[in-house]
């Protein structure tokens, strides 16, 4: 490691501690590195241009982004909302329930967290503190906690972003993260099963089993979004990119023609909103092609290989050091830039060690996600400060036991890579 | 992502008078333009899905439209559309620090990123006109003009800090985001 590179690190670490978006921080500080190693510093323009201009695969990102804003209408979300309502609505604690299994599936439709409480996840809140059902803090807290499934179950953006930095295929990791989905929604709603009688949880009206086709069929166009999406890319009908546009394409159409819920204004502000996000997070990648460049001219993931290897860890080991060090990274730094700047770092010695890169990369996903729910920089929280209106401490007070179950969770996905790795190898992957 | 309303707050007393209204105006336009990038985007994926696959024509300009797309659209979007508060970025000591504080931070900042961009812009400028030489593979569009977007993007984010930095040193608070509400319960 260079005298320069520590500058860089340095500048960037600072810069961004200071205030500055860290896109921008990591631009300037890898110009800086360039500045002080007396390298051509139009090299930050040729990383950044280049890479933005080669990485097709990013495209996926802006459209899946899309679809799930076409989804956002209000039609779509009450249908779905009462297709949820009607199957685990009868039980003890049914909107506790009602509100993973939303967090489900709205996962199968979008690919941000974020966009997931904001979405049918603000719906849900108002839905389960309506008549003092449920307190607002632990609304907020399960609402914070579910939505962290919607990143893990397909299409997922951080996968998306994982796949470009490990060359690994987007198919393989989208299947890959069906199981590991399912088993923190799973892990929710045991613990709100248990919960719920020691708390007295309400029961909701008990939907007869009549309406349920009724129910379904309303739903039913809604419900078929990721099987297009998933059929498109396992079929090989198309690319992951188009398949994501096929997704979005699917969305415009049945929200805007079948359920007509979507006017032309609603699109356009969709396109609007889609833009915004889409521009800020290519900022952050932008950041991280320019700064990447400078971490492999300095060698540091192979020196950290090489590092890590002389202390004879085993892959077991290794993944329990890479979860700790995740997990505390969480707190403090937002979960793109560690995917786009740690994951990198440590990928060759996961390759190294013999881990499995699918495995590797849901694993990392996940741990990441639960960082949105880990205080104290835990943006899904923030969030839900903002929508739930309720103080920070409270919600963390009942996120906990939340946090627990999907860190119990996050280990037995680290430790089993089965549970990861079937559903790829049952469609081909040979890892 | 640190999406805030106190941006806005900080606007409204920032934008007065003709000139602030005009700026407003040009950046609702800006954000027309990224929007309109992306639906041509979204457009041209589904032409290709149909070209290729329901009439057998498989077409390559598409992809190489969409990649330019999106490079233009971060680009543009940062340069002109997002504002600073939008921004992803580490809010939790500026959130926490007073107004004083808040503002030499600030400074400090927009100063180093004006010098390492200024730095860089000459540099920036041979490489994007040296890829003149170069043309893209299906439009046949010269790489210098489809790069060119770097060195708007390059000279807006110089223009904007130099202009926050005037702010800054007259003494206006750049406003702690949204996290100065978040962070109270901790």
């Amino acid at each position: 490691m260079s005298a320069a590179f520590a500058y860089a690190l340095a500048a960037i670490i600072a810069l961004s501690l200071l205030g500055l978006p860290v896109g921008h921080a990591m631009i300037a500080g890898s110009i800086l590195y360039l500045h002080v190693k007396g390298l051509d510093m139009g090299t930050a323009a040729e990383q950044l241009l280049n890479g933005m201009y080669t990485s097709y695969v990013l495209l996926a990102i802006p459209l899946f982004i899309l679809a799930a804003e076409f989804m956002n209408s209000g039609s779509i979300m009450d249908r779905l909302l009462r297709f949820c309502n009607a199957l685990v609505g009868r039980f003890r604690g049914g909107l506790a329930q009602v509100n993973v299994l939303q967090s489900i599936v709205f996962a199968s439709m979008s690919g941000s967290a974020l966009a997931d409480a904001a979405g049918s996840g603000k719906i849900m809140q108002t839905l389960m503190t309506r008549d003092g059902k449920y307190t607002a803090a632990f609304a907020a807290a399960l609402t914070a906690a579910s939505s962290v499934i919607g990143p893990i179950i397909p299409p997922s953006i951080p996968l998306v972003l994982y796949a470009l930095v490990s060359d690994t295929s987007i198919g393989f990791l989208f299947l890959a993260g069906v199981v590991p989905g399912i088993l923190l929604g799973l892990v929710q709603m045991g613990l709100i099963a248990v919960t719920a009688k020691r708390r007295n949880f309400p029961v909701e009206e008990r939907v007869p089993l009549r309406e349920l086709p009724r129910i379904t069929r309303e739903a039913f166009p809604a419900l078929m979004m990721p099987v297009i999406l998933l059929g498109c890319l396992y079929s090989g009908i198309t690319t992951p990119t188009e398949a994501a546009a096929a997704a979005a394409a699917y969305a415009l159409l049945i929200s805007a023609f079948l359920y007509r819920s979507l006017s032309w204004g609603d699109i356009y502000q969709s396109l609007a909103r889609s833009a915004r996000i889409t521009i800020s997070i290519g900022m952050l990648i932008a950041g991280a092609l320019v700064f990447n460049y400078v971490v492999t001219a300095e060698n540091i993931p192979k020196t950290l290989a090489a590092f890590l290897k002389a202390y004879e860890l085993s892959p077991i080991a290794f993944l329990v050091v890479v979860n700790l060090l995740l997990l505390a990274l969480g707190c403090f730094l937002e979960g793109t830039t560690i995917l786009l700047i740690i994951i990198p770092v440590l990928l060759p010695t996961a390759q190294a060690l013999g881990i499995d890169p699918v495995h590797f990369g849901v694993m990392a996903v996940m741990n990441i996600m639960i960082g949105l729910v880990t205080p104290p920089y835990g943006l899904l929280l923030f969030m839900m400060v903002k929508i739930a209106e309720v103080p920070l401490n409270a919600i963390v007070r009942e996120v906990l036991p939340f946090l627990a179950v999907m860190i119990a969770a996050l280990a037995l996905i680290t430790f089993v890579p089965d549970l990861v790795l079937f559903l790829p190898r049952l469609l081909g992957y040979k890892g | 992502m640190a999406e805030g309303d106190a941006g806005e707050d900080q606007r409204a007393e920032v934008m007065r008078g003709g000139w602030a209204e005009a700026a407003a105006w040009l950046r609702r336009r800006a954000e027309n333009i990224a929007a309109g990038m992306l639906a041509v985007m979204f457009v041209a994926f589904v032409l290709q899905i149909v070209f290729r696959y329901f009439l057998n024509f498989p077409v390559g300009w598409t992809s190489e439209l969409t990649v330019v797309l999106w490079l233009w659209l971060v680009l543009w979007g940062a340069a002109f559309v997002v504002r600073e508060s939008e921004e992803i970025r580490f809010d939790l000591l500026t959130a926490s620090v007073g107004r004083r504080a808040r503002i030499a931070m600030g400074i400090l900042v927009a100063l180093a990123l004006v010098v390492l961009y200024g730095a860089s812009l000459k540099a920036s400028f041979d490489y994007v006109t040296f890829m003149k030489v170069e043309k893209s593979s299906y439009l046949k569009i010269r790489m210098d003009w489809l790069f060119s977007i770097y060195l708007v993007f390059l000279i807006a984010v110089i223009v904007r800090y130099v202009r926050l930095l005037w702010h800054l040193v007259r003494g206006r608070d750049p406003g702690a985001a949204d996290l100065t509400k978040a962070s109270s319960g901790l």
